[in-house]
């Protein structure tokens, strides 16, 4: 498999002696799109800087596309499309106006960036508001015009810095899924976020960075496996049933201790997760256990974060 | 490839200025008012000993105006440039495989045809008003190139401000210090009626030699000034100007 991006030991030193990256290793692999998972003030955009060569590095090396940061810095930039976090566009030009402008700046001629840019604002949705001032879009129309923006040149590895920070469930999903096409299409997605759902939605693989280094990496799936299994919790109709539930399903997983606080709930780990309530059903039915209703839960990305870094996501309850 | 990525960028100056009415209003409208104040208020002047022999007073000021606008048109550039990098636009130039000289030629450029519009504008302003050109059609074709090279140095000295302070508020503070520099040249006013410390200063001003080789293309008459010398100290502010902003770009960029 090829590499789109490759960090080694990446170091960035700020002002003052502050490392917002602190020897970060970590590649993303062609073709698939990488969650970049942290808090505000992780490291994760000055990470995203020094990829699409904003920042120079203290020390370290990175690649992009077969490209070093640094000494290909060019080359660099024709590979690459970025949306970064604060949405920089011009809000006095129209959406054509500023695709037909980063056209040519990635060296289009005249009418093919016309025709670029009629079929990015179409693709994105925006052509209707195409030749209106950007001032007056919404935030979602500002996002889907940025995107455009970075897809110009139908670059191999984009860059998307919190590219859904701000916007409202509709929105981001619409985000979501001109994303998840671009996947389709092959295109390389470096995505930061501090959103567990959208990371979990589309994020091939996960890298969380805290404090400037990678501190846990793997499909999303894998990552939490790591930290727990999923938990089936019964509510039984009788809290007298309670023993004799869990006698029943000592089988099928590991049956937590009980609560007093809630008799007549009855929690198993197991690794099915979900494919553990027909059996559990069935279990509990042979041993005449009556039960209210069953519900699994899995661990989240959050659950990861914290057992690898001891605090929660801000955007945990948000997402 | 770089007349194309010059060419976007200088159309997005144009495109921004004519939109922005903060930029409009001073670049196109606050010359002309302070020519209309200076032309009524001070004609009297022309009546004094050494004052040069000129078809009207409204004509000798004019080239002030023109000069003036250059200054204005410059600023703007570097307000803009500042905008762009507290803005974050900037980071969206050189997030593309954009040559970096073509950030700040693009601007200068920008700059340099906006000049022009308002050359023409205010000659023609002028003109209604009863400002006659001896020099002729060649005459105020010269006096544009002029003021238009002019424009790119006074944009490179804001854009060089801009890159090295990347402050917006400090380049909007600039604004009284143009005016010193169009009246420490003889923009309103015969050189040799100037205060002997004022006339001094003037003497190295390069807009003096701007404003007196405009006034001696506009007139035709070239005992008011050497366009050459005007020519000379324009192309000499362009050239070094554009350096400087180049240099500070470049210097912006290594330490990223």
């Amino acid at each position: 498999m090829k590499t789109a991006v490759e960090v080694e030991q990446l170091v960035r030193e700020f002002k003052g002696g502050i490392r917002a990256v602190d020897g970060l290793d970590l590649e993303v692999h062609e073709g698939e799109i990488y969650g970049f998972l942290g808090p505000n003030g992780a490291g994760k955009t000055t990470v995203v800087r020094i990829l699409t060569t904003l920042l120079r590095p203290t020390a370290g090396h990175a690649r992009v596309a077969g490209h070093d940061v640094v000494k290909e810095g060019d080359a660099v930039r024709r590979a690459i499309g970025v949306a970064l976090q604060e949405a920089a566009i011009d809000p006095l030009m129209t959406g054509r106006e500023l695709l037909r402008m980063q056209g040519a700046l990635h060296g289009l001629r005249g009418p093919e960036a016309r025709h670029r840019a009629t079929q990015l604002l179409e693709r994105v949705g925006l052509t209707e508001a195409g030749d209106r001032r950007v001032g007056g879009y919404s935030g979602g129309m500002r996002r889907r015009l940025d995107l455009a923006l970075a897809l110009v040149h139908r670059p191999h590895v984009l860059f998307l810095d919190e590219p859904t920070t701000g916007l409202d469930p509709t929105s981001r999903i619409a985000l979501w899924r001109e994303v998840s096409t671009l996947h389709d299409e092959g295109t390389t997605v470096f995505l930061t976020t501090q959103y567990l759902e959208e990371a979990e939605q589309l994020a091939d693989r996960v890298g969380i960075i805290a404090r400037g280094n990678l501190v846990a990496e793997g499909t999303p799936s894998s990552l939490k496996e790591r930290v727990k299994e999923p938990t089936v919790h019964i509510e039984l109709a009788d809290p007298e049933d309670a023993p004799a539930a869990r006698e029943a399903l000592a089988g099928l997983g590991i049956v937590e201790e009980p609560n007093p606080r809630t008799p007549t709930r009855v929690a198993l780990a197991t690794a099915a997760g979900k494919a553990a309530i027909a059996p559990v059903i069935r279990a509990l039915d042979e041993h005449g256990v009556t039960v209210e209703f069953v519900e699994v839960e899995t661990p989240t990305l959050d659950d990861v974060f914290a057992a690898v870094t001891g605090s929660h996501l801000e955007g945990a309850a948000v997402a | 490839m770089i007349a194309r990525e010059v060419g976007a960028l200088a159309n997005r100056v144009l495109i921004v200025q004519r939109r922005r009415s903060q930029l409009l209003l001073p670049t196109f409208l606050l010359p002309l008012l302070l020519l209309a104040v200076i032309a009524s208020g001070t004609s009297a002047g022309r009546g004094l000993r050494g004052f040069p022999d000129v078809s009207s007073y409204l004509a000798f000021v004019v080239p002030g105006t023109v000069t003036q606008g250059t200054l204005l048109a410059g600023l703007t550039a570097g307000i803009m440039m500042a905008a762009d990098i507290e803005f974050g636009f900037f980071d969206r130039l050189l997030a593309a495989p954009v040559h970096r000289t073509s950030i700040v030629l693009g601007r200068l450029v920008g700059v340099m045809v906006l000049s022009v519009l308002q050359t023409i504008w205010f000659l023609a302003i002028a003109m209604l008003f009863g400002a006659r050109y001896g020099g002729g059609v060649p005459g105020v074709l010269g006096a544009i190139c002029l003021a238009a090279i002019t424009a790119v140095g006074m944009g490179g000295i804001a854009s060089a401000i801009a890159l090295r302070t990347g402050s917006l508020s400090l380049l909007q503070s600039l604004f009284p210090f143009m005016f010193v520099l169009l009246f420490t040249a003889p923009a309103f006013f015969p050189q040799e009626l100037l205060s002997p410390a004022l006339h001094d200063i003037s003497r190295i001003n390069p807009l003096t030699y701007v404003v007196n080789g405009i006034r001696a293309l506009l007139e035709g008459d070239r005992s008011l000034g050497s366009p050459w010398a005007g020519l000379g100290a324009a192309c000499g502010l362009a050239v070094s100007m554009t350096a400087v902003a180049t240099f500070a770009l470049k210097e912006r960029l290594r330490t990223l």
